[in-house]
């Protein structure tokens, strides 16, 4: 596995470059593929499973096969995480046989639609009468990059803060909210620790674990960014001042970054969590104390979306760009969407899916689950660029968080982040805009 | 593909071999003991003094910690329930046995047909490797001709490309072949073998040229020589190299998993990721468990070539 992540960053490094490699390769051209891919064979559907989706997914696979026995679909286990899935879609866009259908993260879609790797999919929707309005509005603008959609949602999450309503009871705060500010959290957190044996009040994940992406809905109620669209921002004040209330609140013991931050959650190690939606269905099972999810701490926007969609690659055949487009809009049908994120702790991406009844009883059994779907109207904005859009910006900026973490000078940290960043979006990204 | 990663392989083989000497340089210590009680004498002569026993011990308990620690770890934790595997304080016993994380692989990995699959893989790799490596080091240890240095320089070469360079290239090779998803293509690329030759050569060039020619005169011929003189006397080389190769090809991950699509023939290391949650909560006791799962054949088949490699160390001795 250590392997892999050196190996991805290599690659991923490659992927702005991955067309030219193909041709580099020698041994083929991605035109024969595009006519070539043989238009027979069951459409590939390439999938890191996310939030341990494998079986539900297979299952409406299997639901979508048997009424479709003329456009079959395989599901494909193409990595442990959507990295790992970035990395062997790379290495088939290299000259290989293409998938039909790739999950795409955040982080990872961007660079697909740069590279010209997943086709933009406005035109076939509209060649295939396939009706887009209503997925939530804010989802789906996630995939539009010069106008044109590059994806449609599929398991997208917010991040929420996880309570242990026992240690909020002890430490006499209110056990059906979590804190409104992060400077209110701050209050709370000395209590927290005293109700807890001294133990820290906030688990927060490392950043090779995503802090970057946590860290962001914090920075921007100070009203800092990453980036202002393509001029990344880590040296404003404001930004400055969150990594510094960050580090402040380490320092002090409140908050804890760990690499198993749910799990030290879970077993009452901390009475606060930040984790995705996709970790709720896990929590709810496993954790050994009783809990509820919160919104992060406003002012709104606390909290950037997350998770992935799907994407269809450029370089396959017509026929099997619209074979894939029907198939994914059944996929991501409220149905199915509804029986996808109750497996899951995913957000549904349909906005009928709320009032669907099946949806509607779930929630009211499941008020957790409410939390982030609520949040999503309220309290969620689309990422910074520096973090989804720049070549391993969500790895250069958790590491510079980890740093800052471990005790490193804040501005120095965040200055040589600014510097770096803007070396690569000077390389890979202006000159092709 | 180069076999880059032997090295890897050969620090993992290390340690129990480590172990092993340290568990038997105790065992000699002991019998000095019983000795010396007899023969007070000889502990002067040996120049054993109780200070520097009692470092050697040390060291050797240290040495045995530092291997067998997170090795317990990984077998406890594969026995714990969640909560144990992350209770502050440290639980080194669990409070609750949980063997049923071992069924839990079984059952929900398919994990048979990954083994199938691993062992189908590694046994085919180590064969091939193993001939292509000894019969290349034969030639290029007894055959001249003009060019041997270089060429040998040549293969010598390719252990140092990194494998990471050539998987693009070697990806869409075999992509366009049609060999994705198939035992072919995960195993052809990883073939090639450069160390093993390396290793050989320089074991049968150490082999004093008496014996070969004794052989020669007896009338052996070329391939006679090989199987009846030089592979005897290279055993524990040979078995280091079957041993690494065995190791190394089983703990293979990136290039297979770009190649398998299924679980068709996908091998264990691939399988076990399944075990991990993309986003959201681990439980590591199953990962843990998959983990012993997957170690263990590697763990026997290191059992079986010791005995030989052993064997043919004492053999050598003797004639040496």
């Amino acid at each position: 596995m250590n392997i892999s992540r050196r190996h991805m960053l290599g690659i991923s490094g490659l992927g702005l470059s991955a067309a030219l490699l193909s041709a580099c390769a020698g041994t083929g051209t991605s035109t024969s593929s595009s006519g070539g891919q043989e238009a027979s064979g069951p459409l590939q559907f390439w999938s890191n499973h996310p939030g341990s989706s494998r079986d539900v997914e297979q299952k409406l696979i299997d639901q979508w096969n048997a009424d479709n026995p003329d456009d079959q679909v395989q599901l494909i286990d193409a990595g442990a995480n959507y990295e790992e899935l970035a990395q062997k879609f790379n290495a088939a866009l290299s000259g290989g046989q293409l998938p039909d259908i790739v999950v795409a993260s955040d982080v990872t879609w961007f660079n697909f639609a740069f590279t010209e790797a997943t086709t933009p999919l406005d035109d076939i929707w509209e060649s295939e009468g396939i009706d887009t309005s209503t997925y939530v509005d804010t989802l789906l603008g996630d995939y539009v990059y010069d106008g044109k959609h590059y994806g449609v949602p599929y398991s997208r999450s917010t991040c929420l803060m996880y309570l242990n309503t026992d240690l909020l009871a002890k430490a006499g705060l209110p056990t059906d909210r979590g804190p409104e500010t992060w400077q209110e959290f701050a209050e709370w957190a000395p209590k927290l620790l005293e109700a807890n044996g001294g133990k820290a009040a906030l688990s927060i994940p490392d950043g090779s674990n995503y802090l970057d992406w946590y860290f962001q809905g914090m920075m921007w109620t100070f009203g800092g960014h990453y980036s202002k669209e393509w001029d990344p921002t880590f040296t404003d004040e404001k930004t400055v001042e969150a990594a510094k209330f960050l580090q402040d609140q380490v320092k002090a013991g409140h908050i804890v970054i760990s690499k198993d931050a749910e799990n030290e959650f879970g077993i009452g190690n901390t009475a606060a969590t930040l984790a995705s939606t996709g970790s709720l269905g896990g929590m709810t099972e496993s954790a050994s104390v009783p809990f509820i999810t919160a919104f992060m701490p406003g002012p709104a926007p606390g909290c950037p979306t997350g998770g992935a969609g799907l994407s269809i690659p450029a370089g396959i055949s017509d026929e099997r760009k619209a074979k894939a487009a029907k198939f994914i809009d059944w996929f991501t049908n409220t149905e199915n969407t509804i029986e996808f994120t109750q497996a899951t702790g995913y957000m549904p991406v349909r906005q009928d899916a709320a009032e669907h009844p099946d949806e509607a009883a779930f929630l009211n059994e499941n008020p957790n689950a409410r939390t982030a779907i609520e949040q999503l109207s309220e309290n969620t904005a689309s990422q910074d660029y520096a973090r989804v859009f720049v070549n391993g910006g969500g790895k250069r900026i958790g590491g510079a968080l980890d740093r800052i973490v471990a005790g490193q000078d804040v501005t120095e940290v965040l200055s040589s982040l600014q510097e770096e960043t803007q070396k690569v979006i000077d390389r890979d990204i202006k000159p092709h805009l | 593909m180069s076999t880059h990663h032997s090295e890897d392989a050969f620090k993992q083989v290390i340690p129990p071999v480590a172990k092993k000497e340290t568990a038997s340089r105790g065992s000699k210590a002991t019998g000095k003991t019983k000795v010396r009680k007899e023969k007070p004498r000889q502990q002067v002569a040996l120049g054993i003094s109780p200070l520097s026993k009692i470092g050697g011990y040390a060291g050797a308990i240290i040495a045995a910690l530092v291997i067998a620690l997170p090795l317990y770890f990984v077998v406890i934790t594969s026995l714990k329930n969640h909560a144990d595997i992350y209770a502050d304080p440290i639980k080194w016993v669990p409070s609750v046995w949980v063997p049923q994380n071992f069924s839990y692989v079984w059952n929900t990995l398919n994990f048979d047909q990954y083994l199938m699959n691993s062992i189908i893989i590694t046994s085919i790799l180590v064969v091939i490797k193993v001939s292509l490596g000894v019969l290349s080091a034969y030639a290029f240890a007894f055959i001249k001709f003009p060019g041997v240095n270089a060429l040998f320089f040549l293969v010598i070469g390719t252990l140092m490309v990194p494998n990471e360079i050539t998987i693009i290239s070697n990806y869409a090779l075999v992509s366009q072949l049609g060999w994705r998803d198939t035992f072919t293509g995960i195993i052809v690329p990883l073939a090639g073998v450069a160390f093993g030759t390396f290793l050989m050569r320089n074991h049968f060039r150490s082999l004093p040229a008496e014996i070969m020619e004794a052989a020669t005169m007896d009338g052996a011929g070329f391939f006679k020589t090989l199987f009846k003189v030089v592979l005897p006397m290279s055993w524990p080389t040979l078995m280091a190299f079957i041993l690494i190769t065995s190791v190394n090809e089983w703990n293979q991950y990136l290039w297979p998993f770009l190649i398998s699509d299924t679980g068709r023939v996908a091998p264990l290391q691939i399988g076990l990721t399944l075990l991990q949650n993309n986003e959201g909560l681990t439980n590591w006791g199953p990962v843990m468990a998959g983990t012993i799962l997957a170690t263990l054949p590697m763990i026997l088949v290191f059992l079986l070539l010791q005995r030989s490699m052993i064997k043919g160390l004492t053999a050598g001795a003797v004639k040496g």
